[in-house]
């Protein structure tokens, strides 16, 4: 495995302050922490094969020209890894190593590791996006830092499965995995014994740490329906019977747009559910009772609205997951803002 | 009510000319069991009984249900209202053969509901049913009218399954057991005060298809038209109710997981100790926002009228069913009762999105199974039992025909690659999960 390190002028020995804005470059040699890595990796077949440096100045303001020269050093380099810091408590340092790990990563998909301390600000932009190792203070912790992120790399030298944020110390991305920690209870013993802990007062593990609530606002109301373009968009899987966009009946990833200009009603036997989550009798029957196009048909002739949008959207909601709903919500808002929609009616199921 | 498992320890299984069990050797008369099922169903096109054994090199799919051979002493049908009139559970004694089951396989045909088990390799780890002795019980049907439908009751397969394990307990019908598990209930009024909280289970089984036939049955009744009553745990360990057609496989508890619950057994041990296990509010999963607000207002009622200090509420399910958990959990935290959840999670593939449909801060104590949408993937087996192209073809929850990036489910060279929903009642939610979430 060859690996390809990033550090700031201060670790690659060349000054503090006064030189922080050097200009990035790339050397086929170990730099600073580099040397530590390398050792710690290379008794399992890891390699460092080059140091990137770059002032911490030059990347703060001149972000673009730095994370595309440094993208530019790698293009024609052999690397399975990247790796950035420890950043310990520098915020410049730490928004330097997340930026490039973030830009390196999205580049070329290899896996990004950098380590910081939980106080620099770095943390809380680029948590998400990689792991980042739960750093010192300062460079006193380097040989632990970096002993860290070693350790992470050693597991995937080595074929050891990763054991996780909290036991290999590093942030909470938000991904979470199915696992089978050694010596782990059955399911029914651990929550038999956190209720017992639960019901005397006593401290207690959850397994799924709920989350504070990500709430999109409620819009405000139309003022004006009798002007107001209004489209349909549904989570229950109505489409043309031959499902030309390949849907998928559950855990899907795809959408489609059905033109439903000149038509008054959804006919069963030309659309029809191929949602997996349900009873679908009812909705191949009348697929109107999924999309109500019929009965917006009837509001649209009355003036109680503006006009309808002349398609419909339609995915799968059963086993689809948050992610993959906010995209596709985000690669339809487009089409739907352009043809100046106001609102929306969404159906699930 | 006092119910005795009396336990005889499988090691093999064979077939043979006569239906016996001696010295851990289960033999079976696999001409006998045919005709008896065949006599017994006339939608029985085709049938086989192959045996599958813990390390061997088998891929079994699909796989719609599985029982713990059974029989009851006395004569009783093993599950009243499926194999037989409706009779009492819960109470006296039923024989076991431990270490196996009889797994309901489709010959041809899968449907969403239906699972993998890999018996050896690194597939093995993803299913209880992997260290089992498995009992293929492989079959086809004319029942045409599902034929190429996605949801399908599987009828007939699934009967005969109940009564396979029941025409293979006969086997132990009049012999001793090897060691007898007791499991006393005390009537609730009839306890003594020890100062001990006292603590009910809330099981919600699979009951959100509005036409019948697909549901979990309780007494042979349809759970969708059902509201949350009390039961003793025996009675479900004794044959009360029995599993669906209908959940995500991964997410299900098959009638073998109601047989041997593993919550129910740990409750059951620490009674009388930790606290006082005081029963089953058996609820359901339902479909509209009032169906469930009524199952959680009557859950939490029945709670506080037992005057229960702490509840373990699972759920059979995943997605649309959080909702009923999250919101049963939340109603009993409401009324004062100290709840930890047991479920698993749906976080994607990328681990990146919401566990649950719904969730709330209330639910503080949860104990997590798994990831339904995990991706997994493995080399090929030697044997096939059933027919593998059902993952790809037949909208099994966890499966699919072709993908732009990951190709078929199922590849020509017999590997796959496929999402843990399919995995037979992979996450082991009835509480024999090794498996927990964590952050990656």
């Amino acid at each position: 495995m060859k690996i390809i390190h990033y550090i700031n002028q201060f670790f690659a020995g060349i000054g503090g302050e006064e030189q922080a804005d050097q200009a990035p470059f790339i050397k086929a040699e170990l730099i600073g922490p580099a040397v530590a890595l390398n050792a710690m990796v290379k008794p399992n077949g890891g390699e460092v094969t080059h140091t990137i440096v770059c002032g911490d100045n030059f990347m703060g303001s001149h972000t673009d020209e730095a994370v595309e020269t440094i993208l530019g050093f790698l293009a024609d380099k052999e690397f399975d890894l990247f790796v950035a810091g420890p950043a310990f408590q520098a915020g410049r340092y730490g928004f330097a190593c997340g930026t490039i790990c973030k830009a390196v990563h999205a580049k070329y998909g290899v896996p990004v590791l950098t380590s910081m301390h939980v106080e620099n600000p770095g943390v809380e932009m680029f948590h998400k996006d990689m792991p980042i190792f739960i750093g010192g203070k300062s460079a006193a912790k380097m040989r632990s830092d970096v002993t860290l992120i070693a350790n992470y790399i050693n597991k995937d030298l080595t074929g050891q499965p990763h054991t996780g944020a909290v036991d290999e110390k590093f942030f909470p991305r938000g991904v979470r995995h199915q696992a089978w920690p050694a010596g782990e209870k059955i399911a029914a013993r651990r929550g038999v014994e956190m209720l017992i802990k639960k019901l005397k007062g006593e401290p207690y593990q959850t397994e799924l740490v709920i989350p504070a609530k990500d709430l999109v606002p409620i819009a405000p109301a139309i003022k004006d329906l009798s002007k107001a373009r209004i489209a349909l968009c549904t989570t229950g899987g109505i489409v043309p019977v031959d499902n030309p966009d390949h849907i998928q009946s559950a855990s899907a990833t795809r959408w489609g747009r059905y033109d439903v200009s000149g038509m008054d009603r959804l006919e069963s036997g030309v659309f029809k559910t191929i949602h997996a989550g349900f009873d679908p009798a009812a909705a191949n029957a009348d697929p109107n009772v999924i999309v109500p196009l019929d009965a917006m048909r009837a509001y649209e002739k009355e003036g109680k609205f503006g006009s309808l949008h002349p398609y419909f959207y339609s995915t799968v909601g059963t086993g689809t997951t948050e992610a993959e709903a906010r995209r596709m919500a985000l690669e339809i808002i487009p089409l739907l803002k352009q043809d100046n929609v106001n609102a929306i009616i969404m159906t699930s199921t | 009510m006092k119910l005795e498992i009396g336990n005889f320890h499988v090691t093999d299984v064979q077939f043979g000319s006569e239906t016996k069990f001696s010295n851990g050797l289960l033999t079976i008369d696999k001409e006998a069991a045919i005709a008896y099922l065949r006599g017994e169903d006339e939608h029985i096109t085709d049938l086989d009984l192959v045996i599958a054994r813990p390390g061997d090199d088998t891929r079994i799919c699909p796989v719609k249900e599985a029982v713990e051979p059974r029989v009851r002493p006395d004569g009783r049908t093993l599950f009243p209202g499926v194999t037989g009139e409706v009779c009492p559970a819960g109470q006296g004694r039923v024989h076991a053969l431990k270490g196996c089951s009889v797994l309901a396989v489709g010959k041809h045909w899968g449907s969403f509901g239906d699972g993998l088990i890999d018996m050896g390799g690194e597939g093995a780890k993803y299913t209880l049913f992997s260290q089992l002795i498995n009992v293929c019980m492989v079959m086809d049907t004319d029942e045409e009218f599902e034929r190429y439908e996605q949801q399908k009751k599987n009828h007939a397969i699934r009967w005969a399954a109940h009564r396979l394990a029941e025409f293979i307990g006969q086997a132990v019908k009049d012999l001793e057991p090897e060691d007898v598990d007791v499991f006393d209930f005390t009537p609730v009024t009839q306890r003594e005060k020890n100062g001990l909280p006292n603590v009910v289970l809330v099981m919600q089984p699979q009951s959100q298809m509005e036409e019948l036939g697909y549901n979990d049955l309780l007494y042979g009744w349809d759970m969708n038209k059902y509201l949350p009553s009390f039961v003793s745990p025996t009675e479900v360990l004794d044959g009360a109710i029995i599993s669906g057609s209908f959940m995500p496989c991964s997410s299900k508890w098959c009638t073998y997981d109601f047989q041997n619950f593993p919550t129910i057994r740990e409750l059951m041990a620490e009674d009388g100790k930790s606290f006082n296990f005081i029963g089953v509010i058996m609820s359901n999963l339902n479909v509209a926002l009032d169906q469930k607000e009524r199952a959680a207002v009557m859950v939490s009622n029945m709670a506080l009228n037992l005057g229960a200090d702490g509840a373990i509420v699972t759920e059979e399910g995943y997605g649309n069913p959080d909702a009923d958990y999250v919101r049963c959990i939340v109603a009993l935290e409401d009324v004062g009762v100290k709840v930890v959840g047991i479920s698993n999670e749906c976080t994607g593939r990328d681990g990146r999105s919401q566990p649950l449909v719904t969730l709330d801060e209330k639910c503080n104590a949860l104990v997590s199974t798994g990831n339904v949408s995990e991706l997994i993937e493995l080399p090929p087996c030697t044997t096939v039992i059933g027919e593998l192209q059902a993952l790809a073809r037949d909208g099994l929850s966890g499966g699919w025909a072709g993908d732009e990036i990951l190709g078929p489910s199922v590849r020509p060279d017999g590997s796959i690659i496929m999402e843990n929903n399919s995995m037979f009642c992979g996450d082991q939610i009835a509480g024999w999960s090794p498996k927990t979430m964590l952050e990656f």
